[in-house]
C-alpha cells in the first residue's frame, strides 16, 4: 500500500493507493501545517482501509507542511503532486487551477502529464481559500453555505481591491451602504475569479481545465472562475484530495 | 588543496560578515573608507585617492527609521541602506558616492542630503545615452567632478599615474574574476550557491588588490583540480542580486548549481574590462559605454536576453532563474521581454521575487522545488 499526504495551510489530507493504483481510502482533517491534523488524517485513512502503519510500503508528502513530515520517504511539491493526481483521474487535463488555503497556482501540463510551467500567487492571500474564509466571516455565512449565498446574488457590486484585507473593508463598506449579503458575496467571488484569471493569463490557459484544492469544493467559485477564464472547467468529485492522491501515486511509482 | 579551501572559506566569511570585514580592511590597509552605492560607482576614483571603496548593498536590517523618507514600495536595498545610515552605521565612512539608476535612488539623494547632513555625500548621475559621444563626454565630466570632491576629501590632487594604476588594478580584478567564475562553474561541490555568492561579494568590502591576490591563489588551486561530476541541474541567475543567502541554500537543497550569473551585484561588476586606450577617465567612461545587457544602464538593443542565451550555452546550463528584487522597477520592465525570449528559445525560466529581509521562505521553497522537479 502507498500513502500520500498533503499537509496544507488549513487542512491535512491522506490517500492510500493499492499496487494497482486504486484508491483504498481517503481522509481530510480540517487542520493543517503545524498541527497534529496530518497524523489524524493518516490514522483515519488507515482505519478506513483496515490497514496498519507497517503495511504502508512507501509514503510521499506534499503541501506547505511537507518538509516537516518525517515519516515521508520523499517530499514533492504540490505542483507536481496536483499534476500527478489530476492526470490519474482526468487524462485530458492540460491546465490545473489549484486554490488552496493560502496559495493559488495555475499549472500547465504537457501532453505527457509532466508539468510544463506554473505560476503561484505572491505572498498576498487574494485569490486563495483564505479570502473565502474572510468573506464567510464578514458576511456572517458559514463557509459551507457560501456557495448557496453567492448563487442568490447578482452582478453589480464591485469588490475592486486585490488585497484580502482591503477587500474585507470594501465588503463591510458595501454592506453598510445597503447592499445585500448575497450581492456582496457575488461581487467578492467575481473578484477572486478575476484574480485567478489574471494569473492564468500570465501563463496561458489551455483546455481541458481542471480545478483542484479545497476551494474548488465551492461550486460558486468554480462557476465564477469558469466565467472569468472563458473555458469550461471539468468538475472533480473530490478536488480537495488531489494533492494527496498525486503524492500517493508518486509513492507507488517510486517504489 | 587544504590551503585553497582555507582561502575560499576566509573569503566566504568576509562576504558574509561585511561589518567585521570592513573594520579589518581599514585596519590592515590604514585607509579611510568611502561608501559606494550600487551598481557601477567609480570605485577606481576612490581607490586612486587612497580610500577604501566599500560596496553598499543593503543587508538584513529592518526598522522604522527609513519609513520617514521612503514609501513601502521602495526596494529593500535602499530601505536597508537608509535604515543603516539613519541608525549611524555609516558614520565611520569618510564619504558616500550616491548613484542614480532608478527613481528611488534619485529621491534618496535628496532625502539623505536633508536627513544626514553630517555625512559627506557625493551624488553622481549616469547618462542615458552612454554610447553617444555626448554621453561619453558627460560621463567623463561626472567622473572628473567626483574626482575633484575626492581630492578635496583627500586634501590633495590625484595624479594621472595614481588613477591609471587604480584603473589597471580594477582591470586586473575584473579579469581575475572572469577567470574565477569560469573555473567555479566546474566545481559544484566546492562552490555551493551561498559560498559562490559570499566569495564574490567579499570584493565589496576588501582592498581590491588584496582580494585579487587571494582570488589568484584560489584560481591557481582550482586549475589543478579535475572538474566535479554531480547530478545538480545547472542554472544561471539574473537580476540585481540573489539575497538573502537563505534563498541560495534552497538552491542547494534542490540540487540546483549556479553555473554562472548575470547579477548586477556579482558578474556584472566585472564582465566588462576598460579598454587600454586613452586617459584613465576616458577608459572608465568607455567601460560604462560598453556595459550592455544591464537594465540599469539604458540599452536600446535590450540585449540582456541574448546575453542570457549565450551564457546558457557557454556554461551548459539547464535553466534561468530571474531574481526579481521586490519593487525594482528596471528589472520589472525587463522581465516580460526576457520571458518572451526564453519561451521562444524553449529555455526554462523561473521568476522569484525576493526581499533582503525575507523571513518566510515557504513559497520560494515551493517555487524552487517545483522548478527543480520540472527540470528533472
Amino acid at each position: 500500500m502507498y500513502l500520500g499526504v498533503d499537509i496544507g495551510s488549513s487542512a491535512s489530507k491522506a490517500v492510500i493507493l493499492d499496487k494497482e493504483g486504486q484508491i483504498q481510502a481517503t481522509a481530510v482533517v480540517n487542520t493543517g501545517a503545524g498541527s497534529s491534523g496530518v497524523d489524524l488524517a493518516v490514522r483515519q485513512a488507515l482505519g478506513k482501509a483496515g490497514l496498519t502503519d507497517t503495511q504502508i510500503k512507501r509514503c510521499v508528502a506534499t503541501g506547505y507542511g511537507r518538509v516537516l513530515f518525517e515519516r515521508a520517504d520523499k517530499q514533492i511539491t504540490e505542483i507536481s503532486c496536483h499534476a500527478k493526481g489530476v492526470r490519474h483521474i482526468q487524462k485530458e487535463a492540460k491546465t490545473i487551477i489549484d486554490i488552496g488555503g493560502q496559495d493559488a497556482k495555475v499549472i500547465r501540463l504537457r501532453d505527457s502529464g509532466a508539468v510544463e510551467n506554473f505560476i503561484m500567487n505572491e505572498k498576498c492571500a487574494a485569490g486563495t481559500g483564505r479570502f473565502l474564509e474572510v468573506m464567510s466571516l464578514v458576511l456572517g455565512c458559514p463557509l459551507s453555505q457560501l456557495s448557496d449565498l453567492v448563487k442568490k446574488g447578482k452582478t453589480g457590486v464591485s469588490i475592486s481591491s486585490v488585497c484580502t484585507v482591503f477587500a474585507e473593508s470594501e465588503m463591510i463598506s458595501q454592506l453598510s451602504s445597503g447592499q445585500t449579503a448575497a450581492d456582496v458575496a457575488f461581487g467578492a467571488m467575481e473578484s477572486i475569479a478575476q484574480r485567478i484569471s489574471g494569473m492564468g493569463n500570465r501563463i496561458g490557459i489551455i483546455p481541458a481545465v481542471v480545478m483542484s484544492g479545497g476551494a474548488a469544493l465551492n461550486q460558486a467559485l468554480v462557476d465564477s472562475v469558469e466565467a472569468a477564464v472563458g473555458q469550461p472547467i471539468l468538475r472533480l468529485a473530490d478536488p480537495q484530495i488531489i494533492g494527496a492522491l498525486g503524492a500517493a501515486k508518486y509513492a507507488l511509482e517510486l517504489a | 588543496m587544504n590551503k585553497i579551501l582555507q582561502i575560499i572559506r576566509q573569503l566566504e566569511s568576509a562576504g558574509e560578515n561585511p561589518k567585521e570585514t570592513i573594520r579589518k580592511s581599514m585596519a590592515q590597509s590604514g585607509k579611510k573608507a568611502i561608501g559606494c552605492f550600487p551598481i557601477y560607482a567609480p570605485e577606481e576614483l576612490v581607490y586612486s585617492a587612497g580610500f577604501l571603496p566599500i560596496g553598499m548593498w543593503g543587508g538584513p536590517k529592518n526598522g522604522t527609521l527609513s519609513d520617514r523618507y521612503l514609501q513601502t514600495f521602495c526596494c529593500s536595498i535602499m530601505k536597508a541602506n537608509t535604515e543603516l545610515a539613519l541608525s549611524g552605521s555609516y558614520d565611520m565612512l569618510s564619504g558616500i558616492i550616491l548613484t542614480a539608476y532608478c527613481d528611488t535612488m534619485k529621491c534618496i539623494m535628496e532625502n539623505w542630503k536633508m536627513a544626514l547632513p553630517h555625512l559627506r555625500l557625493i551624488p553622481m548621475v549616469y547618462p542615458q545615452n552612454r554610447k553617444a559621444a555626448s554621453g561619453v563626454a558627460f560621463m567623463e565630466e561626472e567622473f572628473t567632478r567626483v574626482k575633484a570632491q575626492l581630492e578635496e576629501l583627500r586634501g590633495g590632487q590625484i595624479t594621472e599615474q595614481e588613477l591609471t594604476e587604480a584603473v589597471d588594478c580594477y582591470d586586473d580584478y575584473r579579469r581575475t574574476m572572469q577567470q574565477f567564475t569560469k573555473l567555479a562553474s566546474r566545481h559544484p561541490a566546492i562552490f555551493t550557491a551561498r559560498r559562490r555568492h559570499a566569495v564574490i561579494k567579499a570584493a565589496s568590502f576588501m582592498d581590491k588588490r588584496v582580494y585579487t591576490e587571494k582570488m589568484k591563489q584560489i584560481i591557481c588551486g582550482l586549475e589543478k583540480l579535475e572538474p566535479e561530476v554531480t547530478d545538480h541541474k545547472r542554472v544561471i541567475l539574473t537580476g540585481l542580486m540573489a539575497e538573502p543567502a537563505e534563498v541560495l541554500d534552497l538552491l542547494e537543497e534542490n540540487r540546483l548549481f549556479v553555473a554562472a550569473d548575470d547579477l548586477a551585484q556579482e558578474t556584472r561588476q566585472f564582465s566588462v574590462i576598460a579598454p587600454k586606450k586613452g586617459s584613465a577617465i576616458e577608459r572608465m567612461a568607455q567601460r560604462i559605454a560598453m556595459q550592455d545587457g544591464c537594465t540599469f544602464l539604458y540599452d536600446a538593443e535590450k540585449s540582456r536576453g541574448i546575453r542570457l542565451m549565450e551564457l546558457k550555452k557557454q556554461y551548459n546550463a539547464d535553466a534561468i532563474i530571474f531574481c526579481q528584487l521586490k519593487f525594482c522597477d528596471p528589472d520589472e520592465f525587463d522581465y516580460p521581454i526576457i520571458k518572451k525570449q526564453m519561451e521562444a528559445a524553449e529555455i526554462p525560466l523561473l521568476h522569484i521575487e525576493l526581499e533582503q529581509q525575507m523571513e518566510s521562505l515557504g513559497q520560494i521553497r515551493t517555487r524552487l522545488q517545483g522548478f527543480a522537479e520540472i527540470l528533472e
